[in-house]
């Protein structure tokens, strides 16, 4: 079962023109995008698809209230397509979609895609930090500090997080049907967990909630970097979008967040360096919270250093 | 109550006019400086209603998901963009998501003679 990862997410939205404009903001390249929805892609092409939440092409959300309504995940090849339809034909009911992907449903409500990878590969160095003694360096006279205008844009799609009502019979689902693996996990909430074909810390994690709270918590994309994706933040800000948490770097996966307000019933985050790990890693435990969540978390300070027009103590005063 | 624009009583704060705001439009004030609204003000089937910025389900939880946008796109319901919950405009009553049957926190709203909204905070 090797699941590379997520391929895209669908969403119904009620508000197509400000979602749009939201996810372009965000960092996202629209495509196909009209008033009835589009699609949003990151370099490697996957991407966030919405459509108008009266569209009847949408599959149904888990519950009432959830503005997901898909998760497409991307497999290397056609037999493990195959695969992962005579596995989940075993006890539920499985499509074959005109373009050759397959949808079922998870055991929690949330309908599921498969299809053959459309990721394009590209290459580009993610950042580079200099450091005395170190062996790889960015290169002379370029910049760590991303300069005012420049492109920044997500890289790839990294991680949905569900709310679930039954944690242990969804990851038992993921681990035990689909094939994925437990990286760590916070002790009573849920684990983070990691598809055969990739090495991400985490594509899905899965936190159990009370019934009325089904659905989302956040889904995010891979930047480049902890300067690029805060550079980014700062500018999201800028344009009017509602902080949530963050600017930070996680304990477990160490991706530096920033979590953001959006039109999707959910937040939306942007992260990166998230750790990656093979099957030789054993899983950590920990209790959930704050602490536990958060190995720091950036403050700015506008104005700091005395000069013209600004108190002594800066904005301290 | 008597109140001008120049001195408002204790504890009351001068928003915008009161016809700046529509029906079915919302929008988010900041009168002590925090940085960030700590409330917003809606007008649902021609009434103001104020409200704390502050989604009931997660302690001061800000709501809107750009600036000013507290509610869908129809204009019937206040959403918190954190994780989708709705409330009635008029009561504050949760009616979907993970705080239903949660209110937000009422603030107090006078429209002087001169048609200007103040908020008691």
């Amino acid at each position: 079962m090797k699941i590379v990862g997520l391929e895209s997410l669908v969403f119904a939205v009620d508000d197509v023109r400000g979602a749009a404009r939201f996810l372009v903001d965000y960092g996202l390249t629209a495509v196909d995008v009209s008033d009835r929805g589009g699609r949003f892609e990151a370099m490697d092409g996957t991407a966030v698809v919405i459509a108008r939440q009266d569209d009847p092409a949408l599959p149904p959300g888990p519950v009432p209230g959830c503005r997901l309504r898909k998760t497409v995940m991307g497999v290397a090849d056609e037999a493990t397509l195959g695969a992962i339809a005579a596995e989940l034909r075993r006890d539920r009911e499985v499509r074959r979609l005109p373009d050759g992907s397959v949808e079922s449903i998870d055991d929690c409500g949330f309908v599921i895609g498969f299809q053959l990878t459309a990721r394009r590969p590209f290459v580009l160095p993610g950042e580079i930090s200099n450091a005395p003694g170190g062996v790889v360096f960015r290169p002379v006279n370029s910049l760590g500090v991303p300069p005012p205008g420049s492109v920044i844009r997500p890289r790839s799609l990294s991680h949905v997080v569900y709310f679930v009502p039954d944690v242990m019979k969804a990851e038992a689902f993921y681990v035990n049907r689909l094939g994925f693996r437990c990286t760590d996990r916070f002790t009573g909430t849920g684990p983070f967990l990691q598809p055969a074909g990739s090495l991400d810390h985490h594509t899905h994690f899965l936190i159990g909630a009370p019934p009325h709270m089904h659905g989302v918590e956040h889904f995010t994309f891979h930047f480049g970097g902890p300067s690029e994706m805060i550079t980014n933040g700062y500018r999201f800000v800028e344009k009017g979008y509602q902080a949530f948490w963050g600017p930070g770097r996680h304990i477990l996966g160490s991706n530096w967040f920033w979590y953001f307000n959006s039109p999707f019933g959910c937040h939306i985050e942007m992260d990166a360096d998230m750790d990656q790990h093979d099957a030789s890693w054993q899983p950590r435990e920990a209790t959930a919270s704050a602490d536990n969540s958060q190995t720091f978390l950036l403050k700015m300070r506008k104005k700091w250093y005395p000069g013209p027009g600004i108190p002594e103590n800066g904005d301290y005063a | 109550m008597a109140t001008t624009r120049e001195r408002a009583p204790a504890g009351w704060v001068r928003l915008c006019r009161a016809d700046d705001i529509g029906e079915g439009q919302s929008r988010g004030f900041d009168p002590d400086d925090e940085g960030q609204d700590s409330l917003f003000v809606v007008r649902w089937q021609g009434q103001l209603h104020a409200w704390r910025n502050a989604c009931p389900h997660v302690q001061g939880a800000p709501m809107a998901w750009r600036r000013d946008a507290y509610l869908n796109a129809a204009g019937t319901r206040v959403v918190c963009h954190a994780h989708g919950a709705e409330f009635m405009p008029d009561s504050g009553l949760c009616v979907q998501g993970p705080c239903r049957g949660e209110r937000l926190i009422r603030l107090e709203l006078v429209v002087d003679v001169d048609g200007e909204l103040f908020v008691n905070k």
